[in-house]
This record gives structure tokens, sequence and C-alpha cells, in this order.
């Protein structure tokens, strides 16, 4: 995932949204492009209906855009909380390596104890 | 802290924060779609002749219905679960007092045999090199890191705000009144705010500075500040 933090100008998309710095945001709305022209094109090469075309073409955008938002976004969190249970781990490990709390020698004592 | 320009929020430095950066995103993502639908619906009705035709407008009535309702849903849903994780204070670590005055803040650490200390800012004359104007203080509030803080903000005198961006805290300061937050910083560091609610003469010379340090060092500070 592409963010841009200090080292890039910013670019507000409408003049508000930061898409380079905000993650997941710069890709939906490179799919909403993507998918606004997809359903658009296909809509006119299918019907030959300018304007209704134009209108699907919008609504592809928005659908779009907003579907990859949340799907991303729902990705991103899912990340997060394994960076979290991640580090925690680790920290956990550091901490009780060798320690009657160590579940690593608990897990072990109990294979001991099963055979 | 701020950059000088700055728009958006700091970076985040409590969980907190972190959702709440995150909500903005998905906010402005949802304005952006609806800011689009308009900007479109808006160019149509510029190229089209003016005329009054229009019978029965049930459809049109429907989806400008449905859609708005829609869109709350979208919003009110992440800002709700945010806004109740926010009032969640399941036993903290440590309890601390801030006091507003005209114009410093008093902090109280009662948990730790009664540390108390004032803070006021340190004037741009006295600052040395390198350090942040109207931003420093004397003496920082300390916290451990990575443990939830409650504190409890109270005034003395007038109403002040105690804020710290960071750490998404904004609590006021009321007179006679206590009010409780609470915090935990994901990460040692030094966090900056300053008072949030009119107060004199001097309200923009009473800033907040946070220190979250490993426990260790929460605990040879806390020491010797008591001794």
């Amino acid at each position: 995932m592409w963010i841009c933090k200090d080292v890039c100008q910013s670019f507000k998309l409408l003049g508000f949204l930061d898409v380079q710095s905000v993650p997941c945001a710069r890709e939906s709305v490179l799919y909403g492009s993507l998918g606004s022209l997809v359903v658009g094109l296909g809509h006119f090469l299918a019907t030959s209906r300018v304007r209704r075309s134009c209108d699907f073409a919008v609504g592809g955008f928005i659908c779009t855009m907003l579907g990859y938002w949340f799907y991303c976004r729902y990705n991103l969190a899912q990340q997060r909380i394994r960076q979290r249970m991640l580090k925690e781990g680790m920290r956990n490990k550091i901490l009780f390596e060798g320690s009657s709390l160590d579940p690593e020698r608990k897990q072990t004592g109990n294979e001991r104890s099963d055979s | 802290m701020a950059n000088h320009s700055q728009f958006g929020f700091q970076d985040a430095s409590s969980p907190i924060m972190e959702e709440l950066v995150e909500f903005h995103d998905h906010a402005l993502m949802v304005a952006l779609a609806i800011c689009s639908l308009v900007l479109y619906l808006l160019t149509l009705m510029l190229m089209e002749k003016l005329s009054s035709n229009t019978v029965d407008a049930q459809e049109v009535e429907l989806i400008w219905t449905i859609l708005p309702a829609i869109v709350l849903i979208l919003l009110a849903l992440p800002s709700l679960q945010i806004l109740y994780m926010m009032d969640e204070i399941d036993e903290p670590d440590l309890t601390l007092k801030a006091i507003g005055h005209q114009w410093y803040w008093s902090y109280e650490y009662t948990d730790l045999k009664d540390l108390t200390f004032d803070s006021y800012m340190i004037p741009t004359a006295e600052l040395p090199p390198g350090h942040f104007r109207l931003l420093e203080v004397d003496h920082r509030v300390v916290v451990p890191m990575e443990s939830p803080i409650r504190i409890i903000v109270t005034a003395d005198d007038v109403l002040h705000s105690w804020a710290v961006p960071s750490l998404g805290v904004k609590t006021d300061a009321i007179p006679g009144r206590l009010n409780q937050t609470s915090f935990i910083t994901a990460r040692p560091g030094i966090f900056y705010g300053q008072c949030s609610e009119i107060c004199g003469a001097n309200h923009s010379y009473m800033p907040i500075v946070v220190e979250s340090t490993p426990l260790a060092h929460f605990e040879s500070w806390s020491t010797l500040l008591s001794s």
C-alpha cells in the first residue's frame, strides 16, 4: 500500500481529500475511475445512449470507489490487529522466556506429559 | 506538535486518536462520493433546458430518501462505536488531576504520596535554543507509556480546557466540577497541547506538555520529585 507522507507534495481531490497520505484513498479513486470507465463505456456500447451511460458511469464510479474503500479499510484493520498481536507476542516472549510463565515451556511440558 | 501551516491532524499517539483519524478519512471518502454526485447533477441541470413537466416524482423521491439514510448509517455506526470507546475507562493504572488557573496548569498525582506541581510556560526570552516557542513548560506531565491514565480536569477560577491533540484528548476545566477523561500513550514521546477555552489575557500562553516514558523512568521521576 503506497502512502506518501512528507516527501511528496500533497494532492487534494476536490480540495479536501489528500489521496496521497490517506491509506486506501488513492487506490479507491483509481479503481473507481476504472470502474466508471468500464460501466459507462460498456453501457454506451450496449445501448448507444449517451445520457444514460453517463449516469451509469457516475454511479459506477461511486459504487466501485466506495466498494473498494470498504474492502481495503477492512483488510487494513485486520492487518493492524495482526500487527498488534505480533508486537504483544514478541514482547511477551522476550519478557517471559525461560520463566514459569513462558507459554512455550508450558506447551513442551504438556507434550512430555502426554508422551 | 503541529508544523507551521499544518491543516490536518497531528500524528496519532493514542489508540483513540488513531480511530478518530481513521473515521475522519472514512467520512471524507463518503463526502467525496456525495460531492461527486452533486457535481454531476449540477452539471446536468446546467446543461438542461428548464421545464415544469414533472408530474410524478415518486421514484426520485424514493431515491433521495433512501440514499441519505444509507449515508447517515455509514457515518453514524463508526462514529457511535468510537464515541462509546472513548467513554470506556477500565481500571486506570494512574489517576492524576489537572487544575486550570489563570494562566498556568497545576497537576496532582495523589496516587503517589501527594506529588503536586505547577506547570508554567517558559517565556520566549528564557527558551533554550531548539525548543518550541509558546509550547514548552517548566514542569511536564510525566506519564508511563502504554498504561491507561485517568485524568480529572477542573479549574480554579474561570473556564479552561485541557487539550492534547495527538492523544485525542480535550476536556473542559470548569470551576466546581470534576471532568474525567482517560488515554493511553502508544509510544514514548513528548506531546504538546494548549488551553482550549478562552480564559483571559494569557489564554494562549498556558500550554500543556505530556511526556510519556517507560515505567522505570516514570518511577524514578516521581521518586525524585517527591523527595
